[in-house]
């Protein structure tokens, strides 16, 4: 355990030392990996289904705020969507106008979990989000993921639809259009995913905000569990295509996650817990006191190998200085 | 000699100054009425502008059995419960943009009401 705080405290270190460099870098990576992703799973255009073109991209995102990325990758997506289909594109891109218009406005700060939660359900762990989130975000971060979800599956069903629209003629614009609308809508897992998630984001927020020990990794279990019974209970009851397997699987990876944002943001010792109670003029303050968990420093020895100092004479060790010395 | 009381309460106030200060101080130079109305309105647009769109999709999803309908369709029923629907998604949207911008409000001119003490705080250091 001492080991991993040291290497969290020089974490801490190197990043605030840093941190002028890191963050671009860390950007850089972010959008790396949301335009590569992009361009696997869509790749329709193969004018910006280019690394070169990837990485210019990327590169301006890593200069530029956190929500430039969004922009970015709404922009890939549509022009993929344009790629494979007008009737695709106009839907996705209403789909961005109308969460940019109407949730966007309100909560900028969460705007990449729309990017996260496409990148985490294509890499197999979208479980770890909505633990993740309650623990770090609010329960407005719920609607975040719901939104990510949404987008996650429109991409997913216009994908599998791709051959469908390959096959239909140009000119029948209304079918082309109703198809792709069908095969989003018509997305039981999707609502199954969305109410799961949302719920697992309220219940880890409230209980990782009671002020009782243990709250954090309550929280985090009693998430991870809620979000399997709820993602079983919906799978039964909706008939929507989810896989045993891969709920518990989830589950479990998504329990590690909580486990580790913990440790990074709120490594705190109970054991080591104070009560207190005091007064003013006004009031009577009940205070519990939990003290983090931190590692001291470690503190540089410099030994002296210099031969010539080593056989300086010592000063005596009781000298009487006059006032105007201490000065 | 380095008061490091002082330093602490410099780095805070700047560091607030930097990053939430600025936003903070542009919602508190309105007043309340003002700001929270001004944000209603941005949120009516919004609101139109993804209503309008929505119902162009939903048009044009509907397209064949619309034109095949429309002749005897209740144009003025159609209307009307198209109209209460924008009304009630607008007013809907309003009621949750009043509210977020309300808390808003009050937490910007708290947060600058703390800033403005701890900026006294400094002043009567540096006056000792």
């Amino acid at each position: 355990m001492s080991t991993l705080l040291e290497i969290k405290q020089h974490v801490n270190n190197f990043f605030n030392k840093y941190e002028v460099y890191i963050r671009p870098v860390l950007k850089l990576i972010l959008a790396l990996t949301a335009l590569l992703t992009i361009n696997s799973k869509l790749g329709y255009m193969q004018k910006i289904d280019n690394i070169s073109i990837v990485l210019v991209a990327a590169l301006m995102c890593s200069f530029m705020p956190l929500n430039f990325i969004v922009f970015i990758s709404a922009l890939f997506i549509v022009l993929h969507m344009y790629a494979l289909a007008l009737e695709a594109a106009i839907v996705v891109l209403v789909l961005f106008i109308v969460l940019f218009l109407l949730y966007f406005r309100f909560s900028p700060k969460d705007t990449i979990v729309v990017v996260l939660t496409p990148i985490a359900c294509m890499m197999g762990i979208p479980y770890v989000l909505p633990v993740v989130m309650g623990l770090v975000g609010g329960p407005y971060s719920a609607v975040s993921i719901g939104c990510g979800i949404v987008v996650t599956y429109a991409l997913k069903s216009v994908n599998t639809a791709a051959s469908s629209l390959g096959s239909m003629e140009t000119e029948d614009m209304a079918t082309r259009f109703r198809l792709v609308i069908d095969s989003v809508i018509d997305n039981k897992g999707m609502m199954a995913f969305i109410i799961a998630f949302a719920i697992t984001v309220v219940i880890v927020y409230l209980i990782r905000r009671l002020p009782i020990d243990y709250s954090w990794p309550i929280a985090i279990a009693a998430g991870a569990l809620a979000d399997a019974i709820i993602l079983l209970i919906c799978s039964m009851s909706m008939d929507a295509d989810i896989s045993v397997a891969g709920i518990v699987l989830g589950t479990v990876l998504a329990v590690i996650a909580g486990f580790i944002t913990q440790f990074l943001r709120f490594n705190v010792d109970y054991n080591r817990a104070e009560k207190l109670q005091f007064e003013d003029d006004e009031y009577y303050y009940y205070v519990k006191a939990v003290p983090k968990v931190t590692y001291p420093a470690s503190r540089k020895r410099v030994k002296k190998i210099n031969t010539a100092t080593a056989h300086r004479p010592q000063r005596p060790r009781h000298i009487e200085y006059d006032e105007d010395d201490e000065e | 000699m380095v008061d490091q009381e002082r330093v602490i309460l410099m780095t805070k106030l700047a560091s607030f100054e930097k990053h939430e200060g600025r936003k903070n101080m542009s919602i508190v130079n309105y007043f309340r009425s003002d700001y929270i109305g001004f944000q209603i309105l941005k949120a009516i647009v919004a609101a139109t502008l993804s209503f309008a769109m929505l119902l162009a999709v939903y048009l044009f999803y509907n397209f064949e059995n619309l034109m095949a309908d429309i002749y005897k369709m209740d144009l003025l029923e159609t209307g009307k419960s198209l109209i209460i629907t924008y009304l009630c998604a607008v007013g809907g949207y309003v009621v949750i943009a009043y509210f977020v911008y309300t808390y808003r409000y009050f937490k910007a001119k708290r947060k600058l009401k703390d800033y403005y003490k701890g900026l006294r705080a400094l002043e009567n250091m540096t006056d000792k």
